[in-house]
């Protein structure tokens, strides 16, 4: 018996400890496309839950839930034409985005309004500085529309920085990652 | 003592009424970023002023006042409650069941519209722009969130409808004569 208890325990310490190594990978330290389209659907469906109230926990991310790695969730409404909720920029939360220029010259938020409002979400691609960096990458983000009570055209995104990937295989990749929940029970 | 002049509930609860479903489309129509308005005119006017109207009504003997207005006050008061629970993760209600709850409201308003056409033209008018808002709102929650913003215009007018039965109890009294007609009933 006791030896069982000290299998379980070993087994333990094991699984506890792996996470720990997994973390020296320095690969660990970029988003994948699977985890940015995740944390989306999973930030759609909080909104849904939650409603209006739900937009500040983006903002304080007072659990940690919405930034991860080298990647976060941020939200916005294009109607609206505003920032609602960026875990890393406060100083754009409110401010007007669809006249908003990438290093490129390009109107970033623009394409984000349009993929997002397809009614898979879809991913666009734009530059933007890394977390803490000053000069810009090449970021793609998986961009979804969310329902709010009361608050028409809520669009919910989240990114990676990638110099290969393509918004097509991207894209392909979003919508058979959401194929099997409509075939569940 | 019999004589005495008794003022009628109906001209607040119509303010309630109106405003608060105004404020709550400056938000629906994105004028007006943030709910928190709303939320404190629901639990004030549209709710607690309403809902007394409402209660008042009672003695004055119409029961369409009576229910409508002590109704639609528990709705404000039940709505911005709702919005407050969200906020402090207490009874949360999703998008769909804030859909739900329209629901029932659209059914309930459904009755009183049946009534409305009956009374005057502009009830007819107010509860046909409010059946068509809560209908509108009710395919926004479950599916259309771009009706949020059709529904914030039509409940506008809804909202103007209600204050002109306002001004017409206090400005035809207060002028002495019928500036403000009711217009005749849809129904006969």
């Amino acid at each position: 018996m006791q030896k069982i208890t000290l299998g379980f325990a070993s087994l333990a310490l094991v699984l506890g400890v792996t996470p720990v190594l997994a973390t020296d990978d320095p690969s660990a330290a970029n988003a994948t496309p699977e985890e940015v389209v995740t944390k989306v659907n999973e930030a759609v469906q909080y909104l849904k839950d939650k409603g209006l109230a739900g937009f500040s926990d983006f903002n304080n991310n007072k659990d940690a839930r919405w930034v991860w790695k080298d990647s976060y969730v941020f939200v916005y409404s294009c109607r609206d034409n505003v920032m609602i909720a960026h875990p890393l920029r406060p100083d754009m939360v409110g401010k007007p985005i669809l006249q908003m220029k990438d290093d490129k010259d390009h109107l970033l938020f623009q394409d984000m309004c349009k993929a997002g409002a397809n009614k898979d979400g879809g991913w666009v691609e734009y530059w933007w500085p890394k977390p803490g960096e000053a000069k810009a990458s090449r970021k793609i983000s998986y961009v979804h529309s969310a329902e709010v009570s009361f608050k028409p055209d809520i669009q919910v995104g989240a990114g990676i920085y990638d110099d290969k990937m393509s918004v097509e295989d991207l894209n392909k990749m979003a919508s058979q990652t959401k194929q099997p929940k409509k075939d569940a029970p | 003592m019999a004589e005495q002049k008794l003022g009628n509930p109906a001209v607040v609860g119509l303010a309630g009424f109106g405003l608060t479903t105004m404020v709550l489309q400056f938000h629906n129509v994105g004028w007006m970023p943030s709910i928190g308005p709303v939320v404190w005119l629901g639990l004030v006017f549209g709710g607690m002023a309403q809902l007394i109207a409402g209660l008042q009504e009672m003695k004055t003997g119409n029961n369409f006042g009576y229910c409508a207005f002590t109704s639609y006050g528990a709705f404000w008061i039940a709505l911005a409650l709702m919005l407050l629970g969200n906020k402090y993760d207490l009874f949360k209600a999703s998008t769909e069941d804030v859909g739900f709850f329209l629901v029932a409201w659209t059914l309930f308003t459904a009755i009183l519209w049946v009534g409305s056409l009956r009374i005057h033209g502009a009830m007819a008018f107010t509860f046909t722009t409010l059946l068509i808002g809560f209908i509108l709102l009710d395919l926004a929650h479950f599916g259309y969130p771009g009706l949020t913003v059709v529904a914030g215009y039509e409940l506008m007018i809804c909202a103007l409808a209600a204050w002109y039965m306002m001004a017409r109890v206090i400005l035809n009294e207060i002028y002495g004569k019928e500036i403000l007609p009711a217009g005749k009933p849809w129904v006969s």
